[in-house]
């Protein structure tokens, strides 16, 4: 097995344990919020029929049917979603400072093998990745199984069964799970591109310390200026001259410039100017 | 490498840590087949030099070759770096960090990883967070021997062990463990290696101050090594 697949295993299996603990949080907190969503409902549904004599139908009509998107709205679920982000965004951080910082002294082990110092930062940009695609997959299962849950404790006359991308187009879920294959490499794309600019700053940290805090925040900075500049010059200096879809591309083109000349100088840095 | 002899060549390098000039054009040589000794107190530099031949930290300037050549990649399978704190994660178990090294090296050898963890009477099992310091440091050595390669450097390898691991880990030395390979060392306790080293290079505030074969001084003016170190100190 070649030495970068070789280090993605090993990032992954550090994580590993967390990760798990991070899954079966979510897990929990999202079927508590389907639970607690449902039976609120039906208990609402039953205060109003019983106590107010409302008929069904006109419950429906003045409370909604329910559907999943209570579920998506609720804050457990938010939360839930809100810890992965989180997490996965420490984690970003940790990934590259656990092997510097405390009694751990694993970078010089690191540094010190014998395969380009680079394929270090595709293995831990790529464990990111496979983390975050991971938690992606698990929302979609558990979709599924929420679904499921809501349907035992809410009858089929209380509630609308809407397919899921009805539940994830029109709040902050349309982020992760994005409705289009064109959304999904731009979100995803511009992640990638988020991880390897931070990457790059850590490393800047890394390599100039102190004075390294400011080219890191300033390289931050440019990167972000950079990959907005077509949209910055095109509202503030030419008045919306281009068309959505020249924006798009000149977007594209910017995140891939700014990618490369992340990754480039991150090879640089861990090549000539890291130190342990 | 002068005159086709294989060796580790460092060549007036400087490092500064900010306005701090550290390394203020250190050159001298590490043949393979000898153990090489860069004396000096404390923060002369001593570590920075091996980590700027492991290319751990960037020089400000100079040169350092191995065998002829600068250190790529592919030098690390023949060139090893063994420093005073273990590098390996603590929650590993050594035989977890055996299975770590023969994944990523080809230079690994398997049979010498179990025959030095006999030497140290050391076991597989054995937690790396849980081990003594003494232990540590033994375990930090072997996974630096059980590499195949050409070069080791050592630092401070007797540093805060008590009396007994520090014969085990002199025993080394004297073992086919080490046999031709180019060896250097820092070390504050001369006394334990003193008979075992071949060469010395003395630093001082930077700059080396003697590069001498300790054999060569014993014979022709009949100094120790300490002997040497007290006259060019005390100049």
């Amino acid at each position: 097995m070649n030495r970068y697949l070789k280090l993605v295993n090993f990032e992954f299996n550090r994580f590993f344990k967390l990760y798990i603990v991070l899954v079966i949080v979510t897990i929990i907190m999202q079927i508590f919020a389907v639970i607690v969503e449902s039976r609120g409902y039906m208990r609402e549904a039953k205060n109003v029929i019983y106590g107010d004599m409302m008929s069904k139908a006109d419950f429906i009509k003045n409370y909604e049917a329910f559907t999943m998107q209570r579920v998506v709205q609720s804050n457990w679920f938010y939360w839930s979603i809100a810890l992965c982000v989180v997490v996965l965004l420490i984690y970003v951080f940790f990934i590259w400072y656990r092997d510097w910082l405390g009694k751990n002294s694993f970078i010089y082990r690191l540094l010190m093998l014998p395969t380009a110092r680079l394929n270090l930062y595709f293995a831990k940009a790529t464990a990111i990745l496979i983390f975050v695609f991971g938690l992606v997959a698990l929302q979609l299962l558990l979709f599924l199984i929420e679904m499921q849950i809501m349907k035992w404790i809410v009858p089929a006359e209380f509630r609308v069964d809407l397919p899921i991308k009805e539940y994830t187009d029109f709040n902050y879920l349309s982020v992760i799970l994005p409705g289009s294959l064109i959304d999904f490499l731009l979100f995803y794309g511009m992640g990638i591109v988020a991880v390897c600019v931070t990457f790059t700053a850590i490393l800047l940290e890394r390599c100039y310390l102190l004075k390294g805090i400011i080219f890191g925040i300033s390289y931050g900075l440019v990167s972000v200026g950079f990959f907005l500049m077509p949209l910055l010059i095109d509202t503030f200096v030419l008045n919306n001259y281009f068309f959505p879809v020249e924006l798009f591309v000149m977007e594209v083109i910017a995140g891939i410039i700014v990618l490369i000349g992340a990754v480039w100088i991150g090879n640089y840095l861990l090549k000539y100017k890291i130190r342990v | 490498m002068q005159g086709g002899i294989p060796m580790i060549e460092v060549k007036n390098v400087t490092k500064k840590f900010g306005r701090k000039e550290v390394l203020k054009g250190v050159s001298f040589t590490a043949e393979k087949g000898q153990i090489t000794c860069l004396i000096g107190i404390n923060g002369v530099g001593k570590t920075t030099i091996m980590q700027a031949i492991m290319s751990l930290i960037p020089i400000n300037s100079g040169e350092i070759f191995i065998d002829g050549s600068k250190l790529t990649k592919d030098s690390y399978e023949k060139i090893t770096f063994i420093p005073d704190t273990i590098t390996m994660l603590p929650q590993m178990r050594i035989g977890d960090a055996f299975t770590f090294m023969a994944d990523f090296y080809q230079s690994w050898n398997q049979k010498r990883a179990e025959e030095l963890l006999e030497f140290f009477k050391l076991e597989e099992t054995e937690r790396i967070s849980e081990l003594s310091k003494g232990n540590t440091a033994k375990v930090n050595i072997l996974l630096g021997l059980a590499l195949d390669v050409d070069y080791l450097l050592m630092d401070e390898p007797f540093s805060g062990i008590d009396i007994f691991s520090r014969e085990e880990i002199a025993n080394v030395f004297t073992s086919h463990l080490i046999e031709d390979r180019g060896v250097i060392i820092t070390t504050h306790e001369i006394n334990d290696i003193e008979h075992l080293i071949d060469k010395v290079v003395l630093i001082d505030n930077g700059i080396v101050l003697k590069e001498f074969h300790v054999e060569e001084v014993r014979e022709k003016e009949g100094k120790s090594v300490i002997d040497v170190m007290r006259e060019v100190y005390e100049k």
